[in-house]
């Protein structure tokens, strides 16, 4: 046999090795890591990851999902324009357990003292007793993790969003804050170059933190005349909670209603304000019944639903008709 | 920032303080060194902790005088000499507030485990404490745990506009008298109009609650149920076709009394307070 064949074959044995190998550590990894002895595991560990380190720590690892946080709300609970208003320069102590949580777990959480620019980050809703809480069994060899089966129920933002999981609750719907807050797909956890490849994918929630979409076919309008009287009535027709819904901020719907005379000359018009705080925000699925007295004669009535988001004074539109007599 | 005198009224402050000689009470502006120790300048309310400290020290050394636990007496009599210190020198303007040796003098006493002997000597040093907490809690409250209305804004719900709180109300009330005019006039139109334009103003001022409390309990007061029963109850009467003036001024007095004038007597005083402070010298 000749030499080179020799070495061709060392490198194929060895490659074969190799893969095994890897084989071998996807499967442990992934399927029984119970298998590999605790003192292996110190030896991958960073203990800075459990020092309660910025989000940024676990970017290295954790890419798309720090990606996706950063564009959320929650990451900017503490240096919003609005709330530092509202809280006049963050000096209200009420205002700080929820905007800059210490740690998240199913109720009212306790401030914390550092990082506060960081909002609600990594670290106030996944590490719990020196572990990286979250919703599956598997090995993370940087850190230790727990299963725990809090994240993917309602209860877990209730500690927050209290009114809004309150109403939630009332209304009975299976569905949880994470099925349309955080929709899965299907990726890795982790992006660190070639070591990510080491664990299988699995359904990862969106960290946007999405606020959803309020459409017509969310709030339906239905409307009516009388001789000296337009009705309308509003109904949350699909979401599970209060429309708008919130615990502090202050979201609105307006409604506004201009009456036309045959002429097409606006003789009238109305307004009404859909907030959480001002307890008319509209519950699920219940009509929401108005009425408004016509003065003059009235052939047509416009309806127009804008929407005005906790953190803007700016409005969107929802929907706007035409309702003639 | 000049210092404004409040007669001082018994029923209203009852409970806050031990006056110690005059009835004028003076509420004069915390010591801007202060500020250090409070939200926002620091994390903590570091004052507060402090006064924790000293307080829990000074009572240690009778709590455990009575177990005859005598080595916590002592403990509990050095720390305090150890914290009283410390705080005498935390706000520069309130040195003289402060007698180290009173401190002093106390805890040597307590250290003769004479439950009598301590009994005694701690009046020097209590004195110190209550003298400093009767002149100076209430304009402390005032400053650091009374947020301000004037730095609120509210959206006017018929221009959309936001404006400054006070000139909210200033617009509140004419909207008030816009109903309550037109009504004596016989107007009743007008003011059924007018009444509309109130209720969404006053309804507004729901959603100031929250910028100041995070329980959404405090609603069921001044904007609560008594309002909803009052605006329901004068439009009822607008609506009739012949309104019924008692029942109509009836509900007015109801809103106005338990509307207005009673958030008014739990939220202004601080207001007035700050007010004087804000004020240019
Ligand atoms: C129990 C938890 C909790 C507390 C306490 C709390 N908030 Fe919030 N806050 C929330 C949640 C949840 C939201 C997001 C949903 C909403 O709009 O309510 C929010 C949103 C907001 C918003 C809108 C978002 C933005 O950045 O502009 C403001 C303003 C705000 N809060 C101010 C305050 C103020 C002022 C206080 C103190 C009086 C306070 N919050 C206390 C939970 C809380
Ligand atoms: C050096 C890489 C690395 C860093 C840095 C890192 N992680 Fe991880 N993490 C992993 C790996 C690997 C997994 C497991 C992935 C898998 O099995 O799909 C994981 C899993 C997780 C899980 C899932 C736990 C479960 O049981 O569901 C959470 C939550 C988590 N990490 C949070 C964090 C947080 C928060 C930080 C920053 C403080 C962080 N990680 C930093 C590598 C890292
Ligand atoms: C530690 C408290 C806390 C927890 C836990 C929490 N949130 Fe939030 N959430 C907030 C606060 C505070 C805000 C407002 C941030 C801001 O805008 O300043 C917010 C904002 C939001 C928003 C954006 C609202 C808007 O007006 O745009 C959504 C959506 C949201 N949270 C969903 C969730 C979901 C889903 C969960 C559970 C997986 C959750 N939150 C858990 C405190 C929390
Ligand atoms: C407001 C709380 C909150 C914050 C902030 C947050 N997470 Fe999560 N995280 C959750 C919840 C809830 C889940 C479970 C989602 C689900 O239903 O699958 C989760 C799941 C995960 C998982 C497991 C994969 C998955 O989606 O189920 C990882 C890994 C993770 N988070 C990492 C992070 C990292 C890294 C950050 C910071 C960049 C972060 N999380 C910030 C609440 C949070
Ligand atoms: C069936 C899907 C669904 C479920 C379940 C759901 N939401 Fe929503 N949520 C929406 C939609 C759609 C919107 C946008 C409409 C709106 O602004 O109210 C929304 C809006 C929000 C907002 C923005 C506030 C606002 O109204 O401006 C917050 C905060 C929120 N949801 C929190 C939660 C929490 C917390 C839960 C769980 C207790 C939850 N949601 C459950 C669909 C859902
Ligand atoms: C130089 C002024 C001053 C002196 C001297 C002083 N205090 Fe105070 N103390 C204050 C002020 C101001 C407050 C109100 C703090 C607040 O509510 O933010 C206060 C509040 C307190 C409180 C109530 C704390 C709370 O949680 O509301 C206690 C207890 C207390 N002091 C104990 C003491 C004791 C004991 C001494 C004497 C050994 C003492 N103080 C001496 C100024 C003083
Ligand atoms: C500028 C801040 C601010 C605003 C706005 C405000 N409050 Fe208050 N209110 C306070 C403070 C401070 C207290 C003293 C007790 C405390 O800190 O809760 C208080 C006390 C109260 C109390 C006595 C019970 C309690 O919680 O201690 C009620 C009831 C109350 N407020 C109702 C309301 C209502 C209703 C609104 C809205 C119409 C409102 N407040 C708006 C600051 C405010
Ligand atoms: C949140 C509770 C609250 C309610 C409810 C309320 N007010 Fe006020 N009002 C205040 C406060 C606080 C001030 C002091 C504002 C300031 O100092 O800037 C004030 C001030 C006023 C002033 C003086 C304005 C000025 O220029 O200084 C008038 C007039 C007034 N209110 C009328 C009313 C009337 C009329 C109602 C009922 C229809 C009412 N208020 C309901 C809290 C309230």
């Amino acid at each position: 046999m000749k030499q080179s064949s020799r070495i061709f074959d060392l490198l194929v044995g060895l490659g074969l090795l190799g893969i095994s190998g890897l084989g071998l550590l996807y499967f442990l990894i992934n399927e029984r890591f119970e298998w590999i002895p605790e003192f292996a595991l110190e030896l991958a560990r960073d203990p800075q990851i459990l020092k309660r380190p910025k989000a940024e720590k676990c970017s290295e690892c954790h890419k798309n999902i720090f990606e996706a946080w950063k564009e959320s709300r929650h990451s900017i609970s503490w240096t919003s324009e609005t709330f530092i208003e509202a809280s006049e320069n963050r000096s209200k102590e009420k205002c700080l357990p929820c905007h800059i949580p210490q740690s998240v777990q199913g109720e009212k959480p306790e401030p914390r003292m550092d990082l506060r620019d960081e909002g609600i980050y990594c670290v106030s809703c996944h590490f719990i007793d020196n572990k990286m809480n979250g919703p599956y069994d598997l090995l993370a060899p940087p850190h230790p993790t727990y299963r725990n089966p809090d994240y993917v129920r309602s209860g877990f933002c209730g500690s927050c969003h209290q009114k809004t999981f309150k109403e939630w609750k009332a209304t009975k719907v299976e569905d949880t804050c994470q099925d349309c807050h955080m929709p899965r797909k299907k990726g890795r956890l982790t992006q660190k170059k070639g070591l990510n490849l080491l664990h299988k994918k699995r359904w990862v929630g969106d960290h946007r933190f999405l606020h959803g979409k309020i459409t017509e076919k969310d709030v339906i309008l239905e409307t009516g005349w009388e001789e000296k009287f337009f009705s309308l009535s509003l109904k949350n027709n699909t979401i599970p909670h209060f429309v708008p819904t919130a615990d502090n901020g202050d979201p609105r719907l307006y409604l506004y209603i201009q009456f036309f005379n045959d002429e097409e000359e606006e003789v009238d018009s109305a307004k009404e304000i859909i907030a959480p705080q001002q307890e008319t925000a509209l519950p699920y699925n219940k009509k929401i019944n108005f009425r408004y007295r016509l003065f003059d004669p009235v052939s047509k009535a416009v309806v127009e639903l804008k929407y005005q988001p906790a953190w803007s004074k700016d409005k969107q539109p929802v929907f706007s008709k035409a309702v003639t007599r | 920032m000049k210092p404004f005198r409040v007669l001082f009224i018994a029923l209203a402050f009852a409970g806050l303080a031990v006056p110690i000689q005059a009835k004028d009470m003076v509420v004069k502006e915390p010591p801007e060194s202060l500020s250090k120790y409070y939200p926002p300048q620091s994390k903590q309310p570091k004052w507060i902790q402090q006064m924790h400290k000293m307080s829990t020290h000074f009572g240690g050394v009778f709590v455990n005088l009575k177990e005859k636990d005598f080595e916590n007496v002592d403990k509990h009599a050095n720390k305090l000499v150890e914290e009283y210190k410390k705080t005498s020198e935390m706000v520069p303007e309130w040195e003289d507030y402060f007698d180290v040796k009173a401190a002093e003098e106390f805890a040597a006493a307590a250290k003769t485990h004479d439950i009598a002997k301590a009994g005694k000597a701690s009046g020097g040093l209590g004195r110190t404490c209550g003298k400093c907490h009767a002149e100076n809690e209430v304009s402390v409250w005032a400053k650091f745990h009374w947020p301000s209305f004037h730095k609120i804004k509210v959206t006017d719900p018929i221009s959309e506009k936001e404006i400054e709180f006070d000139e909210y109300m200033g617009s509140i009330s004419s909207s008030f008298k816009g109903v309550t005019v037109n009504f004596s006039e016989g107007q009743y139109g007008r003011a059924a109009k007018a009444l509309k334009i109130f209720k969404s103003r006053f309804m507004e001022l729901k959603s100031t609650c929250s910028k100041c409390h995070a329980m959404q309990d405090v609603k069921r007061f001044y904007v609560g149920s008594d309002a909803d029963t009052a605006f329901a109850g004068m439009s009822r009467e607008l609506n009739a076709d012949k309104p019924n003036p008692g029942k109509f001024w009836k509900n007015i007095g109801l809103l106005g009394k338990t509307g207005c004038k009673h958030c008014h007597l739990v939220h202004r005083t601080n207001s007035f307070i700050q007010e004087m402070w804000e004020k240019p010298e």
